[in-house]
């Protein structure tokens, strides 16, 4: 194995070159402007919501737009399901003739079933290390990107209905130092 | 709870800690004011939160975080940081103060390492932090943060042979 100790004290002769008089005078202000105002932490807080909120309008929208379309989905079956209990509890024997046409198609053509969803990441970036306001530890900063879709269908003209949406989600994880 | 120190405090650990941590700042920015913008941010939100210069693992953590935010807002000036750092271009402001000619080359020499090696070395001699707390500041294990340290000294001692 190599001894490395001759070159070690080599380097450690290199004097790293040393900071300017103006960089002390900026750390001390800015450490007496956080003294002197304890409470401007709430600022960036709030900022950081607000910049954050706007991913959660997108995702809000689409979730919103997702149950309507679920709670219409749903209406129009109990709706189909009543009538057919209507039709059985009137008549004493089984019903042999069609139903007509036309009044089929105008219940069964607006069932809607949920025909699966999707959430594609198509981006995933590391943001690194970041200090939270109201933490002592470092957190790591991930950002996502998705692209989410849900699909409906019927069963009975093969229309489908999709909703797709974008979000981008940030997820703070913390980091433990040894 | 205010965690902030008294004058005295941060000045005696800033002057301690300050020509490392530019050092270690630089070798992601060229310029030395660039540098030192990234030093007082870090220095200054590590002190506002753990006010203890012995978990200082997370300080330079802070700086190589901030340092890689900061090539990145602008892209014009990323892209520009990138061809320097892929050329590995001397930069025009020096890393050390250099005494002679045999400083002169071994800086050269260290400047020309490849950036995972040479940030290792960088803390590890002129920051003096432990293995484990160069592993914490670059988020890898303490075995790695060991073999680039040696890699470099062993790609050093190729290069450059003291007078």
């Amino acid at each position: 194995m190599n001894d490395f100790s001759e070159l070690e004290n080599e380097l450690r002769k290199l004097r790293p070159a040393q900071p300017s008089s103006a960089l002390f005078e900026r750390v001390g202000d800015a450490l007496e402007d956080c003294r002197a105002s304890a409470a401007a932490d709430a600022k960036p807080r709030r900022w950081r919501f607000a910049e954050t909120s706007h991913n959660w309008w997108s995702l809000g929208f689409g979730l919103a737009a997702a149950a309507v379309l679920i709670l219409f989905a749903v209406v129009t079956m109990e709706r189909r399901y009543d009538q057919q209990k209507i039709v059985a509890q009137n008549s004493a024997v089984p019903e042999t003739r069609p139903a007509p046409v036309g009044a089929e198609r105008s219940t069964s053509s607006s069932r809607f079933v949920p025909a699966g969803g999707t959430n594609l990441v198509y981006n995933a970036r590391d943001e690194g290390l970041h200090f939270a306001n109201d933490s002592e530890r470092p957190l790591r900063r991930v950002r996502y990107k998705t692209q989410q879709t849900w699909r409906w269908r019927n069963p009975e003209t093969g229309a489908s209905l999709r909703v797709s949406y974008p979000s981008e989600e940030i997820v703070l994880i913390p980091v433990s130092v040894q | 709870m205010e965690p902030i120190a008294s004058h005295e405090n941060w000045r005696n650990c800033f002057s301690e800690v300050a020509p490392g941590l530019l050092l270690f700042a630089r070798q992601w920015v060229q310029s030395a004011a660039d540098a030192e913008d990234i030093v007082q941010d870090a220095f200054v939100k590590f002190w506002r939160r753990n006010h203890d210069i012995g978990n200082r693992g997370l300080l330079y953590s802070a700086v190589r975080s901030l340092a890689l935010d900061f090539i990145r807002r602008d892209a014009r000036r990323a892209r520009r940081e990138a061809t320097a750092l892929a050329e590995a271009e001397p930069a025009n402001e020096p890393h050390f103060e250099l005494e002679d000619d045999t400083q002169s080359a071994l800086a050269s020499a260290v400047e020309s390492l490849p950036r995972d090696q040479r940030e290792v070395l960088v803390l590890k001699i002129w920051n003096d932090l432990t293995f484990g707390e160069i592993a914490g500041a670059l988020g890898i294990s303490q075995n790695t943060a060991a073999s680039r340290y040696r890699y470099a000294l062993t790609n050093l001692k190729k290069s450059f042979q003291p007078q």
